[in-house]
């Protein structure tokens, strides 16, 4: 992982926002702190359970493995792995970033992280909620491009990560 | 294997506290943003046309910021208010795999090469996949 001030100075200008828009809306923005509240006490138990998952990838999981199921030769099984996972994975997606980049430093292709991210815009738990709203045959069209266009993605990341190589 | 284990978990807290201030900013910005940017701003912003529908779609999903469903029940109140399915569709694609507030996370995380290629595959793939959704549509319909 690398490490910068990026976040830091980032933090800083939000702390700044806040100020500057407290003096102007004060009732307004104590909602929006009351609201980022709720979302980090949200995060938290994804973050504990994804973080969780990271040091037991790290502990029983080794480079070669993970070069085998999510790197070069990985096949059509790394595709499955990385559409069902992204599928599956719960909560907000930047709450994944730090063990997907682990997993690129270790060898997963670029292509896959990039399919895993993508599918995650299918979200099994609200599904019914989807249905509700725009019918079954939509829900249906839209899961079947999402995964399709999750793949494509990876592999267009895939080709131009090879072309770089190439150079 | 304990020593292992051990040494992952350092590992693991190490990360956590390096992503930790990005994570709090990314935080504090959705927050602001759920609580000045109101759907019924939102609605205001559609009309029926499709590549105009669909670059609001792309343009808003990509900003707005919030649970999924938040674009579903959107989505769903565009579509009544005479919004087309390819804005529609283009908006909640948008609202899940774009995210401009999570941008400087992405970057400090992924480096900029690849965030900058996965963003840009996340806005055509949105054209392409609103105008194949909402096309399929009209064909099964």
């Amino acid at each position: 992982m690398k490490k910068n001030k990026s976040g830091l100075i980032m933090l800083g200008i939000v702390i700044l926002l806040y100020a500057v828009l407290f003096s102007i809306k004060p009732d307004t923005t104590l909602d929006a702190l009351g609201e980022s509240l709720d979302v980090l006490k949200m995060i938290i138990p994804i973050l504990l359970i994804v973080f969780f998952l990271m040091a037991l990838l790290g502990t029983f999981i080794d480079e070669k493995a993970i070069s085998k199921h999510l790197g070069e030769e990985s096949g059509a099984k790394g595709w499955l792995l990385a559409l069902v996972g992204g599928i599956l994975s719960h909560g907000p997606g930047y709450v994944w970033y730090p063990l997907l980049q682990n997993l690129r430093e270790q060898g997963a292709r670029d292509g896959l992280v990039i399919a895993f991210v993508y599918a995650r815009a299918i979200k099994i738990p609200w599904l019914p909620l989807m249905i509700s709203y725009f019918g079954w045959i939509f829900t249906l069209v839209y899961t079947f491009y999402v995964v399709l266009g999750a793949y494509l993605q990876g592999v267009i990341a895939d080709k131009l990560d090879n072309k770089k190589r190439n150079l | 294997m304990q020593i292992k284990l051990r040494s992952a978990f350092k590992g693991t807290l190490k990360t956590l506290y390096a992503i930790s201030p990005m994570l709090l900013a990314v935080i504090g910005l959705i927050g602001l943003f759920k609580t000045f940017i109101t759907p019924e701003m939102i609605h205001t912003l559609f009309n029926g046309s499709m590549l105009h529908d669909m670059l609001m779609g792309v343009g808003l999903g990509g900003v707005s910021v919030g649970q999924p469903f938040l674009s579903y029940i959107i989505g769903g109140e565009l579509l009544d208010e005479g919004a087309s399915f390819y804005g529609v569709s283009a908006f909640i694609l948008s609202f899940v795999t774009l995210g401009v507030v999570q941008l400087p996370m992405e970057f400090s995380i992924f480096g900029f090469r690849f965030t900058l290629l996965r963003n840009f595959l996340s806005i055509l793939f949105a054209f392409i996949l609103s105008w194949a959704i909402a096309f399929t549509l009209g064909a099964v319909s």
